[in-house]
């Protein structure tokens, strides 16, 4: 027995040691994944980059380092005005505005020496557009001409397309009919030029550190898969004035509870996400480290047009007009998320919010609008009306709060399902659903880009709504070269969708971040671009 | 014991191939596919990444090219000095992954399952030595406020799952106290607390399952006579009781090994590890074909090796056992 004591006391002891070792450990062994230097900037990257190669990668996640280490003819306007020069330093149009022609800057180099020439751009393109890219974002090249025909395959001569380079330093495109937001497209991911000498040399393996060849603000420096990503500043940049950073490192965190603790421990300086708990405390206690900026992504409700009674526009009106958006934003999201009653969110492209159909007065005059609706449709009081599904892929309580809102003012019952990302969105292509919760999110600043989705066919219309007033006034505005005319043919597309209600817009959301007050100079836009020049890190204090 | 190993190997072929062939065709009959992304793509880039892929081939030509790229055609172990690389060492080629086009399924498991291996190890490790030591004071000092304690303490273990007791400790430990970083995997000192959240459910599973064996062995006649020869309670414990004692526990670690190893998603996401875990449950998300393959593959030769291992370890302890 005295032994066994003995034996007991002894492992007390040494759990006592290690308790007290690991307390008092040297600084240096606890220390940060990297020592915070004025110079050096975390930044809390959500989801492994697809791929650095602006051609193959399609998520804003991908082009959040793509765009540091690399940059197109023009990049999007902070303010979200008109694109800005950056490999471009001018363009002119023709009068027809059919022709542009871009003018590079004479000092301008990719990371590895080479001059930067239109030629390279002409590449670029040309292999964005080469069927066997398999380009996911290829469509934002289709403004020039033939381009199209040529990324199905129909056409196999390149020398159609419209891209010449007349020299070095002169890059001209022939648009297929005058696109005003043609630079909107330009400063598309997709545009973002690669160095064809490296990628013909190295092949899938040119996007690897110690390989990649850029001409942006920076280099990459190492990518450690599920780690993290470091980019130093590139010295050859022609706006290397402008860069402050030394190194930017992108750690990679998962969810957003992760990513607080980490920020709060001081191991990134900037958060993508606030934990929905934690939005009203950081509001309250940090509000010079808590940011809210909106976010040009409506999320809406999709009805599935071809199942009864969804088909009858009547229903799908009533079951939009009593979903009380202001309590949604206000209890349910929270966060700066807009009540969204239009497809495209304000602001949007510079536009006004003229374009957004009128909105019922309160939400009680809706309700009793809604009831009527519903009772012309035969469902007085939602009496014989079916169950439908209402199905969607986040946890969030939206769902259960619209279910809520429809049993308390219709009568009518639905069922809420919540299905893996994949599995919904699949559901949803099929037409396999009843009523769809999902987001539509831009690739550029342009109205028709959105409005596109809900023609008959478009890639995103999962109503499987077809109109053909509302395909017609689509395609005449898209078509039309005058301003007014294209924003009359937004504000009158809204207005069909607000009373024919393929879908029921919910909110414009909004990102929510933290960052710490050390961090000085940073700009972002509603449709995720970053700009990393003329940022920087110091000590004072915004 | 060779023979015994020899007929288990021949035997977990059929074991693999099965698992292959229902994985295989499985996640093709799951909804959605590598492109169903949220924003949608147009129908001819849809064609042209299924050719890129060969998905456009019929079902069964894919299938069976994928049974030809896994069969072994080299044996260069000492490639896997490098790292395991399966493909370099015996030609066994998991194919690209679908997600992350630049790199190969190979390379990804190269990368990843030594950081997956390392945290397992430790984990268990410490869940050996804790719960154990903690099951044995339980046993000895049955019915006191020892074992009261003990048994506590392994049946909160028991209770309260990773994804609590992890951010639990971080909370303390790192933003409370600092000594410790809240995630990343960086230097020996972001080892400490995963391996602490990972092994500590299993320990508490150890510490039941030795306290319980344990009592057995102990009420047993061996025991008695071994006290009566005036032998030390110590010696009695751990000379004799002990070695059966442990039976149970020896045959949880089998199935405790696969648990820590694919179960490390939860801690692997809440530190942030960089290791094979998160890529095996994410692949399923993302229908990363090629990666779920090359992922369940591995994790099933893990099993049915650490299956056999603990058999070999059963016989050696338990002399009513034989190879047969």
């Amino acid at each position: 027995m005295p032994s066994l004591a003995k034996f007991r006391f002894c492992l007390l002891r040494l759990a006592g040691l290690a308790l007290a070792l690991a307390l008092t450990l040297p600084h240096p062994l606890r220390a940060q994944p990297t020592p915070p230097s004025e110079k050096t900037l975390r930044i809390s990257q959500r989801n492994e980059p697809t791929d650095l190669d602006p051609a193959r990668a399609s998520l804003p996640d991908d082009f959040f380092i793509i765009r540091a280490l690399s940059e197109g003819l023009v990049i999007p306007n902070p303010t979200n005005g008109a694109p800005l020069p950056a490999a471009a330093e001018s363009w002119e149009t023709s009068p027809d505005g059919l022709t542009w022609t871009f003018h590079l800057r004479a000092n301008s180099a990719w990371s590895n020496g080479d001059p930067v020439t239109a030629a390279d751009f002409v590449e670029s393109l040309h292999r964005v557009l080469t069927p066997a890219t398999a380009a996911p974002k290829v469509e934002l090249l289709y403004a020039i001409r033939n381009a199209r025909a040529f990324a199905v395959g129909k056409l196999a001569d390149f020398s159609s397309v419209g891209l010449r380079a007349p020299d070095s330093r002169t890059l001209v495109v022939t648009l297929e009919h005058p696109t005003p937001d043609f630079l909107r497209y330009a400063a598309s991911g997709p545009w973002i030029p690669v160095n064809p000498r490296v990628v013909s040399t190295l092949g899938r393996a040119w996007t690897r550190p110690g390989n990649f060849v850029g001409n942006g603000p920076f280099t990459l420096l190492s990518w450690e898969p599920g780690q993290r990503i470091v980019v130093r500043r590139n010295r050859l940049y022609h706006g290397a004035a402008s860069v402050r950073l030394d190194t930017i490192q992108f750690i990679r965190l998962d969810d957003s509870d992760t990513e607080e603790r980490t920020y709060r421990t001081g191991g990134i300086d900037l958060t993508m996400s606030v934990p929905f708990s934690k939005l009203d405390t950081y509001a309250r206690d940090f509000p010079d480290q808590y940011h809210q900026a909106p976010l040009a992504e409506t999320r809406y409700l999709a009805f599935n047009t071809r199942r009864p009674p969804l088909n009858d526009p009547r229903v799908r009106r009533a079951l939009s007009l009593a979903v009380d958006r202001g309590k949604i934003v206000a209890f349910v999201v929270k966060g700066g998320r807009r009540a969204a009653y239009s497809v495209i969110p304000p602001g949007f492209a510079g536009g006004s919010d003229s374009a957004a159909p009128p909105i019922p007065a309160s939400h009680d005059a809706a309700v009793f609008f809604a009831r009527r609706l519903l009772a012309e449709a035969g469902f007085p009081a939602g009496a014989g009306f079916p169950h439908l599904e209402l199905s969607g892929w986040t946890n969030t309580p939206v769902l259960e709060a619209i279910q809520a809102m429809w049993k308390r003012d219709l009568g009518i019952d639905v069922d809420v399902a919540t299905r893996e990302a994949a599995v919904h969105v699949a559901a949803l292509r099929s037409g396999a659903y009843d009523i769809g919760f999902i987001t539509l999110i831009p690739d550029v600043a342009d109205p028709f880009s959105l409005l596109d989705h809900f023609v008959t066919g478009g890639p995103e219309n999962y109503p499987a709504w077809s109109d053909a007033t509302y395909d017609a006034l689509v395609a005449a505005g898209e078509a039309s070269a005058d301003s007014a005319r294209r924003t009359e043919a937004v504000r009158r597309a809204e207005r069909l969708i607000a009373e024919r209600c393929p879908l029921a817009p919910l909110y414009f959301n909004a990102q929510n971040w933290l960052m710490r007050t050390s961090v000085h100079g940073w700009r972002q836009d509603g449709l995720w671009t970053r700009y990393y020049t003329d940022l920087w890190v110091s000590d004072a204090p915004r | 014991m060779l023979r015994f190993i020899g007929l288990r190997l021949l035997q977990s072929i059929p074991v693999m191939l099965v698992i292959i062939t229902g994985t295989f065709f499985m996640q093709r009959f799951v909804p959605g596919g590598p492109f169903t992304a949220e924003r949608a793509v147009t129908p001819e880039v849809q064609r042209n990444l299924a050719a890129y892929y060969h998905l456009d081939d019929p079902l069964w030509k894919q299938y069976t090219d994928y049974l030809w790229d896994l069969c072994p055609k080299a044996f260069h172990p000492s490639a896997l000095e490098n790292g395991p690389d399966l493909k370099a060492a015996f030609g066994i080629d998991f194919r690209p992954s679908f997600k992350y086009p630049n790199r190969t399924v190979n390379e990804i498991i190269a990368d990843k399952l030594p950081v997956s291996i390392e945290l397992g190890a430790y984990s268990l490790a410490f869940a050996l030595v804790f719960g154990v030591s903690l099951g044995v004071f339980a046993a000895v000092r049955r019915n006191s406020w020892i074992d009261y304690i003990c048994s506590s303490a392994a049946m909160t273990g028991i209770c309260v799952p990773t994804f609590v007791m992890g951010p639990l400790l971080v909370l303390a430990f790192a933003i409370h106290l600092h000594v410790f970083n809240a995630s990343g995997w960086y230097g020996p000192i972001d080892r400490v607390l995963p391996c602490l959240t990972l092994g500590s459910v299993y320990a508490a599973y150890i510490a039941r399952l030795t306290r319980g064996g344990l009592l057995e062995i102990l009420s047993q006649d061996f025991i008695r006579t071994a006290r009566a020869k005036g032998a030390s309670e110590a010696r009695v414990i751990f000379r004799h009781a002990l070695r059966g004692g442990l039976l149970p526990v020896v045959s949880f670690l089998g199935p405790a090994t696969a648990g820590i190893l694919t179960g490390s998603f939860v801690i692997e996401t809440i530190f942030q590890i960089p290791g094979l875990g998160r890529e095996f449950v994410n692949s399923a998300f993302n229908r990363d074909y090629t990666l779920v393959l090359g992922t369940v593959i591995l994790y099933a030769a893990l099993i049915v090796i650490m299956n056999l291992v603990v058999d070999i370890i059963q016989v050696c302890l338990n002399p009513k056992l034989k190879f047969e």
